[in-house]
Order: structure tokens, then sequence, then C-alpha cells
């Protein structure tokens, strides 16, 4: 007999295996994505490569110029394998599908959380073989021993916050029409003080400060940095400090929730 | 005589031609920024952040800088100017001539119907009726950095100026030739939207990074380095040759779109969607 719990989770398990399945339809997609990707690391790649050279060291805060490019090439990846959460709940709230939805037998950021999860996971393989193609070619073979290791660790921890920081934006659709203004927001504290074009030690030492205490860091420093140079002392920091805020931001996005879907109208459906 | 009154009234006509032209697309962009001002705080939120998201890439490179004093001789004011035309440039070129990055699906969709039917001159109609909202940033983004890092003299003024609208025109007829090719390939948003990605980020990074066939490319096949050279080429001292040559990439070009355009028309077969312009 199967337990409520067990069922649970056959029903979110089936919603990440529908996700996975739809998502490899979108192949022109993966392509465009993949081909940008391409040409950002191909920029990146001869831009740090000048930087390095004219600053004549081999290192710098500890980053060897293949440590670098591969940094980005982790921290691209995720970022370009995170979906918009925002335009679809909007898209849902706008269009009235956010009734249909709300009505079926499964937890509205439950459901979203596992296709977000499924689309995230399944994006980011298809964006690190291509970043991984562009940095080999370059920079040579990956050899960061653990540092693989510590990368996985760290992945779902880094999308669980990433959904998070986009669905308490996300929800607000609840109350507003558009909501992409402030997602816009959020994506460019990603790139910035989330350490996506460069790693957080690279900054001046009161921004890096600053970077310390926000959750951004969570979502691309963290596995992007582990990635690259693997520190078993701070690999067991970064996942409390991950999961941390995933817990906060996930009791934030809960109480956005109950208080936004009583207030929410929806028109068609 | 009568061959002389006979010329006389030729060019009077091709200028009372050219003028209701010029007045027919005044009268466009006043009704594009008319129908912009409909809803005036989502118009000024895009605005906003566009102006927000460049300002951001500047924090990237200050911060960069702030690492690498210099790198292949470029310093942090260099690569503000840079934003300040590579943006400024697509900024004006997008607000006046905005369906420019949409020609590829408006060929591939069948949209051109509507502008056929017109008696206006095909190509100029299609681009100047629309305005992006989100490049009016980018255009003030531009002005603001000139503001900020610019040359405060009449020369200065010009350079910049030129800058802007080598930048601009560059913008409007690379992506006018890749969009053009979907008259040639049916379904070519995909390419000429790549093409187009490819010529803004290329043009935003100091033209120096690149070395060889890299380099040949950006002034060649993908000319955005007559945009990102244009601080150092343009700006910090006259290079005559620099500005000839970006003057020639700009002509050819816009020779080339132009002839693409023209010829993908008569290739053009009409769709069975109904559509109509307000």
């Amino acid at each position: 007999m199967m337990t409520p719990a067990l069922a649970k989770w056959h029903k979110y398990r089936a919603v990440g295996i529908i996700t996975v399945k739809q998502q490899l339809h979108y192949r022109v997609d993966f392509i465009v994505r993949a081909l940008f990707l391409l040409l950002i690391l191909f920029i990146f790649i001869h831009l740090w490569r000048a930087a390095y050279t004219s600053s004549g060291s081999e290192t710098i805060e500890g980053f060897a110029l293949n440590q670098i490019i591969w940094y980005l090439v982790f921290a691209e990846a995720v970022t370009m394998a995170c979906p918009q959460l925002c335009v679809r709940i909007e898209e849902e709230v706008k269009q009235g599908e956010v009734a249909v939805r709300l009505i079926r037998p499964i937890a509205y950021n439950g459901f979203h959380y596992m296709t977000y999860l499924a689309e995230a996971g399944l994006r980011f393989i298809v964006q690190l073989a291509a970043g991984s193609a562009i940095a080999w070619a370059y920079m040579g073979s990956p050899l960061f021993g653990w540092g693989w290791a510590g990368l996985a660790a760290l992945l779902p921890g880094a999308f669980t916050v990433a959904f998070l920081l986009n669905l308490a934006v996300a929800l607000l659709a609840f109350w507003v029409e558009e909501t992409r203004g402030m997602e816009f927001v959020l994506q460019k504290l990603n790139f910035t003080v989330g350490g996506m074009l460069l790693p957080l030690e690279l900054m001046p030492d009161w921004l890096e400060r600053v970077c310390g205490w926000l959750p951004f860091q969570a979502v691309l420093y963290f596995p992007a940095r582990m990635g690259v140079a693997f520190d078993g002392g701070r690999l067991a920091a970064f996942l409390l400090t991950q999961w941390g805020w995933a817990a906060a931001l996930a009791v934030l996005c809960a109480f956005i929730y109950r208080r936004g879907v009583r207030k929410l109208n929806v028109n068609g459906g | 005589m009568s061959t002389a009154v006979s010329l006389t009234g030729g060019r009077g006509s091709r200028i009372r031609r050219a003028a209701g032209i010029a007045r027919y697309v005044l009268t466009c962009w006043k009704l594009n920024l008319a129908a912009a001002m409909e809803y005036r705080a989502s118009f000024f939120m895009l605005a906003v952040m566009m102006f927000v998201n460049n300002c951001i890439w500047l924090v990237f490179w200050a911060i960069f800088f702030n690492r690498f004093p210099a790198v292949n001789g470029w310093e942090l004011r260099d690569v503000m100017l840079l934003w300040g035309i590579s943006a400024g440039g697509f900024g004006w070129s997008s607000v006046l001539f905005g369906n420019y990055p949409r020609i590829a699906p408006i060929v591939a969709n069948g949209e051109l119907d509507v502008f056929l039917t017109q008696p206006k001159p095909l190509l100029l109609n299609v681009l100047v009726s629309r305005m992006s909202l989100t490049a009016m940033g980018d255009f003030l983004f531009g002005v603001a950095i000139y503001a900020l890092a610019g040359e405060h003299t009449l020369i200065g003024a010009a350079k910049y100026a030129l800058g802007l609208l080598i930048s601009g025109l560059l913008f409007l007829f690379v992506t006018l030739a890749a969009g053009s090719l979907a008259f040639f390939f049916g379904h070519a948003e995909g390419m000429a939207f790549q093409l187009f990605n490819g010529l803004v980020a290329l043009s935003t990074y100091p033209t120096d990074i690149f070395k060889g066939t890299a380099r040949i490319v950006l002034f060649t096949v993908l000319p955005a380095g007559f945009i990102s050279y244009a601080p150092i080429g343009l700006l910090r001292r006259f290079d005559g040759t620099f500005v000839w040559l970006a003057a020639a990439a700009v002509a050819a070009f816009g020779l080339l779109a132009v002839s693409l355009f023209a010829v993908g028309v008569r290739r053009y077969t009409s769709g069975n969607r109904m559509a109509m312009r307000g």
C-alpha cells in the first residue's frame, strides 16, 4: 500500500518527467541558447587572456586563467539553464490559466518547483556541454578533481535558491500586472553581486563583504567557485548557507503565496 | 526651352515627392511616439530598465578596470565611451527605424502584405512603422555617457555624433541585410537573430582584445569593429584611415542591405494572413 508521502512523491516525480519530455522537443531553442553561450565565452576568453597578459602574473587572487574561464563556463551554464519563471506565472495570471492550476490536486508552488528543477537540470547539461567545448579547446581539460563533485553537490541548492528568488518576485503577479521589471533587476543582481561576471574575490573588499550577506552568491558563485577550486571545509559552509537561504526564502514565498491567493481575481481560465 | 521646362518640372516633382515622403515619415514617428505615450508607465519602465541594464555593465567594467587598470591600452573611460556609442547608436536607429531587427519574422509570417498595398516606399514604410521603447533608454544612456566621459568641445561633440551615426547605421544595415535573408531561405529568424546578437555583443568589448582571424571578422563579415574601435580611432585620436574605412563599411553594408531587400521582395510570395495597420 502506498503511503501519502510516497504518493505525493510519485506525483511530483511525474511532473518532473513530463517536463523533461516536453523540453526535449525544443531542440532549436537549445541550439540558439548554446550558440549564444559560445559567443559570450569566446569574447570572455579573449578578454581575460588580455587582462592576464597585461597584469603579467600567472594567478590573480588564487585564480589561474583556466580557472577563471571554467568558472565562467559553470556560472553561465547555470544562468542560461534557469527558466523564466516570472514570465510563466505572469502569463498564467493574465490568461486566467492560474484558476485551473489552483484547483489541481498538487501544490501550486511545488508544481512550479518541479518543472523548474527538471527544466533547469536538462538545460544545464546542454549548456555545460556547449561551454565545455569552447573552454576545452582554448584552455585545456578541466582537471579539477573533487571540484566536479563540489559543483554537483551545490547545484540542487543553487537551482532551489534561484527558483525561490524568482518565485518571490513572480508571485507578485497576483497583485500587479507586470513583474518583468522586477525580474530584470533580480537578473542583474545575479550578474553582478551574484558573481556571474567575475568571482567575488576579484571585487573590491567592501563589495565582496556586501555580497557575502546576500543570497545571490548561493546561485552562481558557490557552485562555480567550488567547481574550479575545491575546498572541503568551505563546501560545508557553502551548503549550509545555501540551504539556510533556501529555508528563509521558502518561508517568504509561502507567506506571499498565502496573501496573494486570497487577493487574486481571475478572468478566463 | 521646352527641355529646360521639362527638367525643371521633373526636378520640382521629385522635390515635392521627397517632401511628401519626409512629411509621411515625420507623421509616422509622431504617431509611434503617441502610441508609446498611451502606455506611459510601461514606456518609462522599459526605457529606465534598459538604462539600468547598461549602467550595470559599466559597474562590471569599473570593477574590472579597478583590478586591471589598462588592458591592451584600453582604460575605463574608453570602455565607457564604447558603451555610449554602441548603445546610443543602437538607440537612435531603433527608435526611428524600430522594425529593422524584425525584418525576418515580418517576411516569414507574410506581414509584408499590408505594407505592399500602401503607396509609400516599401522599405522605408516598414522600417518607420515601429518604435522600440527600450531603445529610448539606450539612446539616453549614450547621451549620459557623453555628458559624463565625453570631450566637451564642439569638435568633441561632433566626433561623438559621428560615432553615433556610424554605429546606428551599421546596426541598421547589417541587421537589415541579415533579416532580408528570410526572402531567400524562408525561416531565417534564428540566423538573423544570432547575427544581430553577435553584432550587439561584439560591439561592446574593446576591439584590441581580439587578434588574428577574430579581428579580421570584426572588420569584415560582422563589422562590430567599426563601432568598438571608435573610442580609440575616432574619439581619442582622429584616425582618418579608420574613419574613411568606417564610412566605406556603412556605404557597403547599406548597399548590400537595400539590394538584398529589393531583390528579395521580387521573390516574396504573399500569405493569406489578414492584417491591418492603424
